[in-house]
């Protein structure tokens, strides 16, 4: 064998290269991503157990996670509902202003949340469009859950109809139209084909939209008008501890935070995992095809069969 | 169960997708719409399904007004190119699908289902796939549990919109073959789209021509190939040449007997390859022409004459391609056995040499 530098395959990035488009990548992720988490985590941890455990059961930390959870449940059923009509309604109808629903799905992404929080106030609000009427009813929209919700619901919305429209124009409407054509009603047509279909989708989407809607911070900010233990999020929590110079108490909030985040990311990949499998198993080899010819000879018998049974005859 | 169409129009912005289409199809039958793509076969075979709805016409299902009956309530049987299949499903629930979304009063135990599916999987002949999944079967097995699937429900009238359009050449002719078999022993009325003259011809009982959104022609296979109805017919099922009246005043001549009530430019002569005679002595009716080029293709032997402008192309037996000696450069004289003159104006159809 001739010795030298081991063979080099023609299209290959020079090895310096290579190396250093590796080391910027890992490093970057160990500068804002990975020291960052164990930061928050020896921050809240650096007086001990007991002193974090301590300001986790605080009243107000478990009102804040409490809410977190209660918006955080609220909100993803309307994301679910509005995201399968809206991903339905673009990738199987073509109507006057689909255009213009496309584009509007992502406008909460593009408009900064504080401007949202201040849009919702500017309507429900006490000198909102709907605020003396409101006042009226008696009815709390703002500086309340219920304007909360509102909030969060618009700044998620894009999640899970982003997820689904590429995936049932991909998927087109065949399926849909096989299951009418064996009898299905629309809901068992929804229920037995579609929604298998786009189940993994969905799922995905619900991640991403749950961990924007326990992080939300800017928009729910402007709404909630900061009543401790009432109208407080686990990051309005955060930030409250932290302007108190309550650092133990800031970064144990705010590790439930970061716990939150390393779970969706496990269970995104997983999701993720099980999509990739899924379609990796549409490009599989196929089952060894027996040749049609050999075996027609008893077709004729088992036709027959099938017509002579009573329930069986074919008009 | 017998299916009329009546003055069925259908447009998709300004496309015209079907232009006052009636057509009869007969209980029993197994009917081929044939066209080339884009002539509303499938647009026709949809509105049947009740797929798509038509801007005016009427559909009727053994003679009782069917255009406003959904999908669902149609009992139709559909067949899609790309098979359809619930891609979640197992084969066996695949099929089983029709008989589990039926209303409850309908709808038949357990035990009868697994029997009911496991004999059409038996007459398609994959029962031993039923616990496999639609992606673990090739494209021919895909196609065979679409069809019992779609047999599941006991459906009125059987529609398969290109069926072996997505398979090889080999997996598509036994599968065509089957279905015909199929269809002999079961007798239910079929309508199969197809864009390949050769299958709507092997298989079909009836044969739609298509074109333009318009019916071109109706009849047996033996009679649209032997007696198209326009040039259009002639030119989609297989070779022709084309000849104007103008130049070719002989062959004009030949045709004058179906020519004699049209202006003499108008006139267009169709001759088939095969109908065309080759010939070493100038004989009654026959044009001079030089031998351009000769190939055997399979049991045939292609010749293309150059005449004038145009390339005439002729197929021969090899038995009379061998006892013609023919070789390139060489003078011969050729004349149609048979030949069909229409008075249409050609444009948009190739000129000379061969159609489609």
């Amino acid at each position: 064998m001739i010795g030298g530098p081991p063979p080099r395959r023609a299209n290959a990035e020079p090895r310096w290269l290579r190396h250093l488009l590796i080391g910027t990548g890992l490093g970057f992720l160990a500068l804002f991503l990975a020291i960052p988490l164990i930061a928050v985590f020896s921050e809240a941890l650096a007086a001990g157990w007991g002193r974090y455990l301590e300001a986790l059961v605080d009243p107000d930390a478990q009102s804040a996670i409490r809410l977190t959870l209660i918006i955080a449940i609220s909100v993803l059923p309307m994301n679910i509902l509005f995201g399968i009509a809206a991903a339905w309604a673009i990738a199987r109808f073509d109507f006057p202003g689909k255009n213009l629903l496309v584009t509007l799905i992502d406008l909460p992404f593009a408009v900064s949340p504080v401007v949202v929080g201040l849009v919702f106030l500017l309507i429900f609000g006490a000198q909102g469009i709907f605020g003396p009427w409101l006042a009226a009813n008696d009815i709390k929209v703002v500086f309340a859950l219920p304007g909360m919700i509102i909030v969060t619901m618009f700044i998620t919305a894009p999640f899970v109809a982003r997820e689904l429209i590429p995936l049932m124009q991909a998927q087109g409407r065949e399926e849909e139209e096989a299951a009418l054509s064996l009898g299905a009603s629309g809901w068992q047509m929804f229920r037995r084909v579609t929604l298998p279909n786009i189940r993994w989708g969905l799922l995905y989407g619900v991640i991403l939209a749950n961990a924007r809607a326990m992080g939300e911070f800017g928009a729910v900010s402007v709404v909630s008008g900061h009543i401790r233990g009432q109208t407080n999020t686990l990051p309005l929590h955060v930030e409250i501890l932290y302007n108190e110079y309550n650092a133990i108490g800031a970064f144990a909030s705010a590790s439930v935070l970061a716990l939150l985040a390393v779970v969706t990311l496990i269970a995104k990949t997983a999701v993720e995992w099980r999509i990739r499998r899924e379609t990796r198993v549409l490009s599989e080899s196929p089952a060894q095809e027996r040749p049609v010819a050999s075996a027609s000879r008893d077709m004729g018998a088992s036709a027959g069969s099938l017509r002579s049974n009573p329930s069986g005859e074919w008009p | 169960m017998s299916i009329e169409i009546r003055a069925i129009s259908k447009r998709f912005g300004s496309f015209v997708a079907l232009h006052d289409v009636t057509l009869d199809i007969p209980s029993g039958e197994l009917v081929a719409l044939l066209g080339p793509s884009g002539c509303g076969k499938t647009t026709l075979l949809r509105i049947i399904a009740g797929m798509e709805s038509p801007d005016s016409g009427h559909i009727l299902f053994a003679g009782e007004e069917a255009t406003h009956v959904h999908a669902r309530e149609r009992k139709v049987g559909f067949v899609f190119q790309h098979y359809a299949l619930f891609r979640h499903m197992s084969v066996f629930e695949n099929v089983a699908f029709g008989l589990r979304v039926k209303p409850r009063k309908l709808r038949p135990a357990e035990a009868e289902i697994r029997r009911r599916v496991s004999e059409l999987l038996k007459l398609v002949q994959l029962d031993w796939l039923a616990e496999r999944y639609p992606s673990q079967l090739s494209g021919g097995q895909r196609q065979r549990i679409a069809l019992a699937r779609a047999l599941a429900v006991e459906p009125r009238v059987l529609l398969l919109d290109e069926p072996f359009g997505a398979l090889d050449t080999r997996v598509r002719k036994e599968l065509r073959r089957w279905l015909r078999r199929l269809h002999d022993e079961m007798h239910i009325s079929s309508v199969f789209v197809t864009h390949d003259q050769e299958e709507a011809l092997e298989v079909a009982d009836r044969v739609v021509v298509m074109n333009q959104g318009r019916v071109e022609q109706i009849g047996s296979p033996d009679d649209v190939y032997s007696h198209p109805a326009s040039p259009f017919v002639y030119q989609f099922l297989g070779n022709v040449n084309v000849f104007h009246s103008r130049v070719h005043g002989a062959w004009a001549d030949i045709g004058r007997e179906q020519a004699q009530d049209l202006p003499a430019d108008e006139a267009t002569a169709f001759v088939r390859p095969h109908d065309i005679e080759i010939e070493h002595r100038p004989a009654p009716g026959g044009l001079a022409a030089t031998v351009q080029q000769v190939h055997t293709v399979g049991p045939l032997v292609r010749v293309e004459l150059a005449y004038a402008s145009e390339l005439i192309e002729v197929e021969l037996t090899r038995e009379r391609a061998r006892s013609l000696a023919l070789r390139e450069g060489q003078q011969v004289w050729f004349r149609p056995r048979e030949l069909r003159v229409f008075a249409v104006p050609q444009s948009g159809l190739e000129e000379g040499g061969s159609g489609i």
